[in-house]
């Protein structure tokens, strides 16, 4: 929370929307992501780097949507397949499939997405409650916004972690 | 005087390390001045060494620190002029001293000191320079708790003082039936449990590091920059053309070969760092040792032996608990009175034997001691009673199976708990401790003997010989030190008990894991494979692995698998391979829990 305060910039004087000129609105910066053909966002904050995709090793008796775990510059870091973990169909990883790297509960994790976008401002009262429907959980969802005619779901990182957590019980957890 | 420069945390941290080691070396020397109260060198260490924390502390305004250090400080110097000769009391006062002045610092670690009533303390330390007084505070703790009467105690003190060499007074008085063995027994643990409680302290987390060893890493780190130079010098001319990429080859493999020499010193070198003598461990002993061995009112002598034996700095922390209470457990469980022991026709002094030694790339720890032993009879039947084995199945246990239940969670063959152990909390502590450092234990016990405690460690917890094995496409590691033989097996050699695949191996059954049906690895699950095994010895358990095939063995760094995986029991960790990938070590007790459908979550709370 304390990380995505800092991304709104302190609204200054009087809000001016004139051109590109946002900044003395509350903004917030995103990176925008696809999995399965939608377009997901993450504070970029939240964002500690995007890398290509690389050999994963495969973790033995882990739930199914951790891809494995990668060596990220000497530490050893656990990857999560976006796509299982949205009960979507799989893809096989191609050159747009990125890893999204950041930093849930102090543990660092990969998220495997299909490709990334750009980074996107948009004013943070733009962005509504989750609505009821949608192929992914409501629950990791923190809002839903809207750029032009663009949809963008704000993931929640924090919440999708302590929701797996009940996932990974040990031998029989494997699907 | 209070400004910024004397709140420095570096500096109060500085101190606390620097204080906190002097009073660790204080304690031994008490106990050995007490021993050679002439030795006038001693004398000055421990003046000094309280000295050097009383300066400090003034300089940065730990004022009870100071007033305690300098009364204490007054009670050496009389020593040290010769006005005085050390006593027993005065002994006892310095130590009470000593652990006061520990807990202020400790206190100073965890925020900031607190409020202190020293008069007592204070007023100990004086009276303690009068030659005359009771020789043991003992009475008089037994008189402030109504157990007996002042004028008893009085009375029994002059018969005490008429024969010097008698028996002590707690003795006295339960042979006069004055006071029950319970009551002496309490209040002499009252005497002892603040001290055993300084000694549980924690280590500090800052290491000492002899200039020497910084010295070599930095020339290594000269090496290793030299190389990198080279290298840069080498890819400039592959990639200008300006030299033939053939003639660069040998030039290259050269480089190469003098990377990984530099880097494996480095290495060394850097683990180095971090290893300290186990005398951080073992210099708390004696002193314990003493307290304990008064409290019981027996009679024994700590042998210490191979304090310079270096292990690593972590293992100083994990191992101070586990070896306390090893050396206690001989104290109280294993030695036996003084008069028991004469009847045995052993020396009334019991001896315990504290050592250590480095065999290959293992530490070995062993507590010895020369006391009653354990009785296998007695841990079997306590076995049965509780229910952890059958009496009929009970009958064909070996003794080393037997007292193996020793370590189980909740087992004491103690009838009677005393304050200090035999509350069936401990050995299974102990073990699982050692389990944190990949080490092990073993228990030898002969009846009226003695019983001997041998701790395996690995010398340090960073490095990590493996074997590495392929299962399909994977790659895995496995503890080396677990791998007793690899082998090729035929198909006769497996058989099936109770639904379980087995494997014979010279006469000998050992459960039979196959790690692709495991982890369902690749679809081929039940493919041929290998009839690769390897042998595991996991505590005296042993279980066979099949794997699709033998790679070799490597020295590896082990990395933490992080909390997110942590209920993966059968992973240890992770290491990275040449390539770059990352390659799982498995946990063999792990994998064995996992393969018959348990989960060892270790119950250690």
């Amino acid at each position: 929370m304390e990380s995505q305060a800092k991304a709104r910039e302190a609204p200054s004087g009087a809000a001016s929307l004139h051109g590109a000129d946002l900044r003395h609105r509350d903004l917030l910066q995103l990176v925008s992501f696809h999995v399965g053909g939608e377009e997901f966002c993450l504070d970029i904050l939240r964002v500690q780097e995007i890398i290509r995709i690389q050999a994963l090793t495969r973790v033995p008796n882990s739930p199914d949507f951790v891809e494995g775990v990668i060596n990220l510059r000497g530490k050893v870091i656990p990857v999560i397949a976006l796509r299982k973990r949205f009960g979507l169909e799989a893809l096989a990883h191609d050159r747009q499939t990125r890893i999204v790297v950041s930093e849930v509960k102090g543990t660092v994790l990969g998220f495997i997405v299909d490709s990334v976008s750009e980074v996107l401002r948009i004013p943070a009262d733009t962005v509504e409650p989750p609505p009821r429907l949608g192929k992914v959980g409501r629950e990791y969802v923190s809002g839903v916004g809207k750029l032009d005619s663009r949809l963008l779901i704000l993931l929640d990182v924090d919440r999708m972690l302590s929701d797996s957590e009940d996932g990974i019980a040990g031998p029989n957890s494997q699907a | 005087m209070e400004n910024d420069f004397l709140q420095d945390p570096a500096m109060i941290q500085e101190f606390l390390t620097e204080s906190e080691e002097l009073l660790q070396g204080m304690d031994q020397d008490m106990i050995t001045l007490e021993s050679t109260p002439d030795d006038a060198e001693l004398l000055n260490r421990i003046f000094r060494a309280l000295h050097t924390i009383k300066g400090t502390s003034g300089f940065l305004n730990f004022e009870p620190v100071v007033r305690l250090g300098h009364r204490a400080e007054d009670v050496l110097n009389v020593l040290r002029r010769g006005e005085l000769r050390l006593t027993r009391r005065i002994t006892d006062a310095l130590l009470a001293a000593r652990d006061q002045l520990g807990q202020m610092l400790s206190d100073i670690r965890r925020g900031g000191l607190k409020t202190y009533d020293l008069d007592a303390l204070l007023e100990e330390l004086e009276a303690a320079q009068k030659p005359e007084g009771p020789p043991l505070r003992l009475g008089e703790i037994l008189v402030a708790e109504g157990v007996i009467e002042r004028q008893a105690l009085e009375s029994i003190l002059q018969e005490q003082a008429a024969f010097p060499q008698g028996p002590k007074l707690g003795e006295l008085l339960v042979r006069k039936g004055l006071a029950s063995t319970a009551e002496v027994g309490n209040a002499l643990a009252s005497q002892t449990v603040g001290a055993a409680r300084e000694v549980a302290a924690r280590e500090g987390q800052t290491v000492r590091v002899d200039s020497a060893k910084l010295d070599e890493l930095i020339n290594l780190i000269g090496e290793l920059v030299l190389e990198r130079n080279r290298l840069n010098q080498l890819t400039r001319d592959l990639t200008s053309g300006r030299v033939a990429a053939d003639a660069l080859h040998p030039a290259f493999s050269l480089s190469a070969a003098r990377l990984s020499f530099v880097t494996e010193e480095l290495q060394t070198a850097c683990l180095k760092t971090r290893m300290v003598p186990i005398d951080m461990v073992f210099r708390k002993f004696p002193r314990l040792v003493r307290d304990l061995a008064g409290s019981l009112q027996k009679e024994v002598e700590l042998e210490v032996r191979g304090q310079s034996t270096e292990i690593d700095k972590t293992m100083v922390e994990l191992l101070g608990d586990p070896l306390v209470h090893l050396v206690r457990n001989s104290l109280d469980h294993g030695l036996e009175m003084p008069d028991v022991r004469e009847r045995h026709g052993k020396p009334r002094k019991g001896t315990i034997r504290l050592e250590a030694r480095q065999e290959g790339d293992q530490i070995v720890i062993s507590i010895a001691d020369d006391g009653a032993g354990i009785d296998p009879e007695r841990v079997l039947r306590k076995a049965v009673e509780k229910g952890l084995v059958t009496a009929e199945r009970g009958r064909h246990l070996v003794q080393r199976e037997i007292l193996d239940f020793i370590f189980l969670p909740g087992f004491s063959t103690v009838e009677k708990v005393s304050n200090l152990s035999g509350r069936g909390v401990g050995m299974d502590v102990v073990r699982s401790n050692l389990k944190r450092m990949n080490g092990s234990i073993q228990l030898e016990s002969n009846v009226n003997k003695g019983t001997t405690v041998l701790l395996q460690l690995p010398l340090t917890l960073a490095i990590l010989q493996v074997l590495l094995v392929q299962v399909s496409e994977e790659i895995y590691a496995l503890p080396l030190r677990l791998v007793l033989e690899t082998s090729r097996v035929r198909k006769d050699e497996v058989h099936l008990v109770e639904g379980i695949e087995v494997l014979r191996l010279r006469g000998e059954t050992l459960p039979l894991l196959r790690l692709r049906k495991m982890f369902a690895t690749g679809a081929d699950v039940n493919g041929s494979g290998g009839e690769n095994v390897v042998v595991l010895t996991i505590g005296e358990k042993r279980v066979a692995l099949m794997v699709d095939r033998l790679i070799g063995q490597e020295s590896t760094v082990i990395k933490p698998l992080g909390s997110y995986l942590h209920n993966c029991v059968s992973i240890a960790g992770a290491t990275v391979g040449g390539d770059g990938r990352v390659r799982l070590v498995l946990d063999p007790a792990g994998l064995l829990a996992s393969a018959q459908g348990l989960t060892v979550r270790e119950t250690v709370q």
